[in-house]
């Protein structure tokens, strides 16, 4: 998607030819452009088609078709695109707030602004953002005093920043505070049994626990944060925006939260499984390496619940059998060797879904699990496919947490 | 007649047509009974189609079809009440209806007909025994010599097991 949003300047200039429509028409004009790339690709592939004659007329006339579906795809994609410049105005606001509250000076920068997003994505964002600035504001940076004891300038930076690279968008946070505390976060990352005592994770993946619901290690619960609550809020958001959350700090310099999420949230690149009965789709961003297991590379553990694992090179990735998830009534499981393994990332951690059979790669239309299908775990929503077949997107962490 | 008398006329037309649609059912056959749907839920009516199977959901959902780019889970009513199940022939039909908001298609035998039915012909379903105490059952319609069963159609999406009053499955 190379979408580029109109600055002030561009609107100003062609201030005549802007419209305004209502964000409802765009959904209605996106889901036609759905179910049009869905007929279109259902006219091509229908199994009434002659195979036998030449097809190279209809060949160049389907290729041509589908080119111009993807191109109409992207340009309605983009009609929902606005700047993220939106959020941030608001959180601009929030910043005097925030100095009054905790009595520091900060300056905030911006950098790109006009970088594009999803409305729908855009409008989500604020909270969650909110509250990375406030954790900014209250616990990363110093109190004055602090700060020109260790001989940094008086008014504490934030910078706020966004950039597309590839088909996301990067938000990160930052701020020229104290940074993380190792031994303090490690400290209580332990005592809440998230490490044993003698674990020395590496920072990367031990700044990740404070996102943790009702993790703070603020000795105070001040009006800002502190709750461990926001970050509830922000895990929630980015889960929902199929988003991730890094965390980058040098100590006595600084903290960087980083939020990358998807630009748009209506197509999305899959790869198609099928497993028993059911087809599943994953985001190819999920898949770590589809591999077809022999025999050695195969384990099984009968201690404790029958877990299997599987040796890729040198580490274990514990299986996550679907039909045992689900709970599908399977008495006996294909052996792994006779499976297709699919190993996905789950946040840090992998896991390997074994399915019977992997399909193919598509652009699909992602539509939300409501009513009964509500229920549905593991789960990012139900994908539409080319084929007019639908097939249930699977979120890789909630799968991998929900195992045990 | 002036032209606010004609639009009043139409307004009441109007008014008068809602009143219609709160009392007409319509109606379908599991087995040998009938039973009715408040018509203002249902979407849509269309003829068997591929089912794609879907995990994690109970037993008497058996899967989703693709209704022109809408996802739609389909709910097997036979299964849905207990009763044992009956391959789909070309008589079986979807019931496509709104409930909450969301769409769910109910797999009925057949489809019989739209009636209007005054709620003084429909006997309220309290007390028709079942432990369940919100009942699946809103009442007893009354149409010349039948009698259709109409459902109260939230509680079918319900997760409450259903158990159906003995004196209707009787």
């Amino acid at each position: 998607m190379s979408a580029e949003v109109e600055t002030v300047a561009d609107k100003q200039a062609t201030a005549g030819a802007l419209l305004r429509v209502s964000s409802q028409k765009i959904s209605r004009l996106m889901d036609l452009v759905g179910e049009l790339s869905l007929s279109v690709s259902e006219t091509v592939n229908s199994p009434d088609l002659d195979h036998t004659g030449d097809r190279t007329q209809f060949e160049a006339a389907a290729h041509r078709l589908n080119m111009i579906v993807r191109e109409v795809q992207d340009a309605a994609t983009e009609l929902r695109l606005v700047p993220v410049d939106e959020v941030f105005k608001r959180l601009k606001r929030m910043i005097r707030e925030m100095e009054r509250q905790t009595g520091k000076r900060i300056t905030l920068e911006v950098n790109g602004a006009d970088t594009a997003i999803d409305k729908m994505v855009a409008d989500r964002l604020y909270d969650p953002l909110l509250h990375v600035l406030r954790n900014s504001a209250d616990h990363g940076l110093e109190q004055t005093e602090e700060r020109i004891a260790v001989g940094k300038p008086e008014k504490g930076v934030i910078t706020l920043s966004a950039a597309q690279v590839g088909s996301e968008v990067q938000i990160v946070v930052g701020d020229d505070g104290r940074g993380l505390n190792r031994e303090k976060i490690l400290g209580i990352a332990r005592k809440r049994g998230l490490y044993g005592p003698d674990e020395e994770p590496t920072n990367s993946k031990l700044w990740k626990v404070i996102f943790e619901p009702g993790f703070s290690t603020a000795e105070k619960v001040s009006n800002l944060s502190g709750r461990g609550v926001g970050m509830d809020v922000l895990n929630t958001t980015m889960r929902d925006l199929r988003g991730r959350i890094a965390v980058d700090s040098t100590e006595g310099v600084g903290t960087q939260v980083s939020l990358h999420i998807p630009v748009s949230l209506a197509f999305l690149d899959c790869i198609l499984l099928r497993q028993g009965t059911h087809l599943f789709a994953v985001p190819v961003e999920d898949i770590f390496e589809i591999v077809k297991p022999d025999a050695e590379s195969c384990m099984s553990i009968s201690a404790g619940s029958r877990s299997e694992m599987l040796r890729l090179r040198e580490s274990h990735v514990p299986v996550c059998r679907l039909e045992h998830f689900y709970g599908d009534t399977l008495p006996d499981l294909a052996p792994l060797s006779d499976t297709v393994v699919i190993v996905l990332k789950a946040g840090s951690r992998l896991i390997a879904v074994p399915v019977d059979e992997v399909l193919d790669r598509q652009q699909v239309v992602m539509k939300p699990l409501s009513g009964v299908l509500a229920q549905v775990r593991a789960s990012w929503g139900c994908a539409l496919l080319g084929t007019g077949e639908v097939a249930l997107v699977l979120d890789a962490e909630r799968l991998a947490a929900g195992e045990r | 007649m002036t032209k606010d008398q004609a639009m009043l006329a139409e307004a009441e037309n109007l008014l008068h047509d809602d009143d219609n649609i709160d009392n007409m059912y319509l109606t379908f056959a599991i087995g040998d009974e009938t039973y009715g749907v408040p018509i203002a839920v249902v979407t849509e009516i269309v003829g068997m189609q591929r089912i794609m199977t879907v995990p994690d959901v109970p037993r008497y959902i058996k899967g989703v079809i693709n209704l022109r780019g809408k996802v739609i889970p389909l709910m097997d009513v036979r299964l849905r009440f207990k009763l044992e199940e009956r391959a789909y022939d070309d008589r079986t039909v979807i019931i496509v209806l709104e409930l909450s908001g969301s769409p769910v298609g109910l797999i009925v035998d057949r489809v019989s007909e739209v009636l209007e039915i005054a709620d003084d012909h429909i006997d309220s379903a309290r007390g028709m025994g079942g432990g369940e105490s919100q009942g699946l059952v809103q009442g007893l319609g009354r149409v010349g010599e039948n009698v259709a069963i109409i459902l109260n159609s939230e509680m079918l999406v319900s997760d409450v097991e259903l158990s159906m009053p003995e004196a209707v499955s009787a």
